[in-house]
């Protein structure tokens, strides 16, 4: 039998290397086929499915965009590739920004940065509201003093880290940029999740009244109101103990059933429905919404219209 | 209760039809205005970008100038083509082809004259290794860029224009109240030499 695991094994880190390896197969990227890892995970700007940059520069770029994203309201994507279909660094980076809507609605303050190592194109494209604080003269020096000599040395890590940083410190400068306090998409997440708990009460509310309110036998009326609930021993064994009164006509009714499994002797306040006793809420309260649960980002609506800088190197 | 005579009943028909008619084409005719508006926005986003060029070429003529003294030919031409082609402005309730047509001829001139201005720097070394002249000519692609851009949004939007009003039924609504067809931007032989901005150093 030993052998036979073996060979499971075997077969799946076989599998596992084959898919590992699978991105690094050269392909030439367009806007629709490039995977955009911000949708996977808010916590991820740095779009390099071949592999080119270190996965250290991917991390630390990904930690700084977040912070810029959090106190600037700036999203980006940095895309480093081998090939784009076209070469054209610019047509690649404005479409990619229309497409997912870069950069939050209100501000417009996308950034989208495309290298294309084979086709030696590069641009820096900057949303409508980013041509401000990122003019393209500041985007060309930056890519003249730090990314374009890099390049030309084949360090992508260096080029684009330095890069990237450098635009990072400028949009950190401008104050007048502010990072939207409430995003359309966590409104309406948040809405839902209102109508979800008005829903979840009501459904409650009206669940816990048909409990305690029934038909009365006599009159015929809805008036039969549950008085007291109890827990009671009968010959030593527990039973649950109920009494009924009609509002309408004074009939009144005892009934005695096995107490519901799991529900101990706290049981038992007169009247009160089940739904609200105890540890209701617990279901309710660690919830979170933006955070872990939620993983993937969204981008928020931004344009671009033909701002910053690029070339060949 | 008295019971209406035929010919009341067909007449409370015709009207009902009528209204019902009446009130579609109100909602037709507020269509085509937001999507006249539309173009009008995607005009005045065109013309801004030409001004933003505009603005740019004093100050690129002037770096130019401190390297190249002798090039004053060139330096004549594109202020001339400057001055000429901002007083060409469409308003965007006057969008007829041939004003189309004359400020795309301005502004395609405009561009053959920085085209020679930026080619200057081929014989100037200096001023090609000029950070400010690097600059100046990365904000003057990055407008070119721009100006595409809004051309294209501009074309896109007379084009969805169109297909509305041309369409059945919108047609009866637009030619009751007289919304005609918009023409599209076309590049004019001069304006598709944009200037080449070269980056092969």
């Amino acid at each position: 039998m030993k052998h036979v695991s073996l060979i499971v094994f075997r077969t799946l880190t076989l599998l596992l290397t084959v898919f590992m390896s699978m991105p690094l197969v050269a392909e030439t990227w367009t806007v629709e086929t490039l995977p955009m890892v911000h949708l996977q995970d808010k916590h991820r700007y740095v779009c390099n499915p071949d592999g080119i940059l270190s996965p250290e520069v991917v991390d630390s770029l990904d930690n700084m965009l977040f912070r810029v994203e959090q106190e600037r309201g700036v999203q980006s994507v940095i895309v480093v590739v081998r090939e784009i279909e076209g070469g054209d660094a610019y047509r690649f980076a404005v479409d990619l920004g229309n497409k997912y809507g870069v950069g939050l609605k209100s501000q417009r303050s996308g950034l989208v940065v495309v290298l294309a190592t084979e086709d030696r194109a590069y641009f820096i494209a900057t949303g409508n509201g980013l041509e401000g604080t990122l003019p393209d003269a500041i985007c060309s020096r930056v890519e003249h003093q730090l990314m374009v000599p890099k390049f030309k040395e084949a360090d992508w890590n260096a080029g684009i880290g330095d890069g990237v940083s450098a635009l990072a410190r400028y949009i950190e400068g401008d104050d007048t940029l502010i990072p939207e306090p409430q995003d359309d998409d966590d409104m309406a997440e948040g809405l839902f999740f209102l109508f979800l708990f008005c829903g979840i009460f009501l459904f409650s509310v009206v669940s816990a009244y048909l409990s305690v309110v029934h038909k009365c036998p006599r009159c015929g009326k809805r008036r039969l109101v549950l008085r007291k609930e109890e827990i009671v021993r009968v010959g030593g064994r527990a039973k649950l103990h109920r009494h009924w009164r009609c509002g309408k006509c004074g009939f009144e009714k005892d009934d005695y059933n096995d107490p519901p499994a799991g529900r101990g002797n706290s049981y038992g306040r007169s009247g009160v429905p089940f739904i609200f006793g105890t540890g209701s809420g617990s279901g309710w309260g660690g919830g979170s919404f933006g955070g872990g649960g939620f993983g993937g980002g969204s981008f928020g609506g931004g344009s671009f219209g033909g701002g910053g800088a690029g070339g060949h190197f | 209760m008295k019971k209406l005579a035929s010919g009341t009943v067909v007449l409370l028909g015709i009207l009902g039809v009528a209204l019902i008619l009446f009130f579609w084409g109100v909602s037709v005719r507020n269509n085509i205005v937001v999507q006249d508006e539309g173009v009008s926005t995607a005009w005045s986003n065109v013309q801004t970008q030409y001004q933003r060029r505009a603005d740019l070429i004093p100050n690129l003529v002037n770096t130019v100038k401190g390297y190249a003294k002798h090039e004053q030919e060139t330096f004549t031409q594109v202020v001339e083509a400057r001055t000429k082609a901002t007083q060409v402005t469409v308003d965007p309730e006057n969008l007829t082809p041939e004003k189309l047509q004359e400020f795309n001829a301005a502004q395609g001139e405009l561009s053959q004259a920085l085209g020679r201005l930026i080619a200057i720097q081929e014989s100037y070394p200096d001023l090609k290794a000029n950070e400010q002249f690097m600059e100046l000519q990365a904000q003057l692609e990055g407008t070119e860029n721009r100006i595409n851009e809004s051309r294209t949004k501009f074309n896109e939007a007379v084009q969805t224009y169109n297909q509305y009003i041309r369409q059945f039924p919108q047609n009866i609504v637009a030619s009751i109240c007289s919304f005609a067809k918009k023409d599209k931007f076309e590049a004019s032989a001069a304006a598709q030499d944009a200037p080449v901005v070269n980056f092969n150093e």
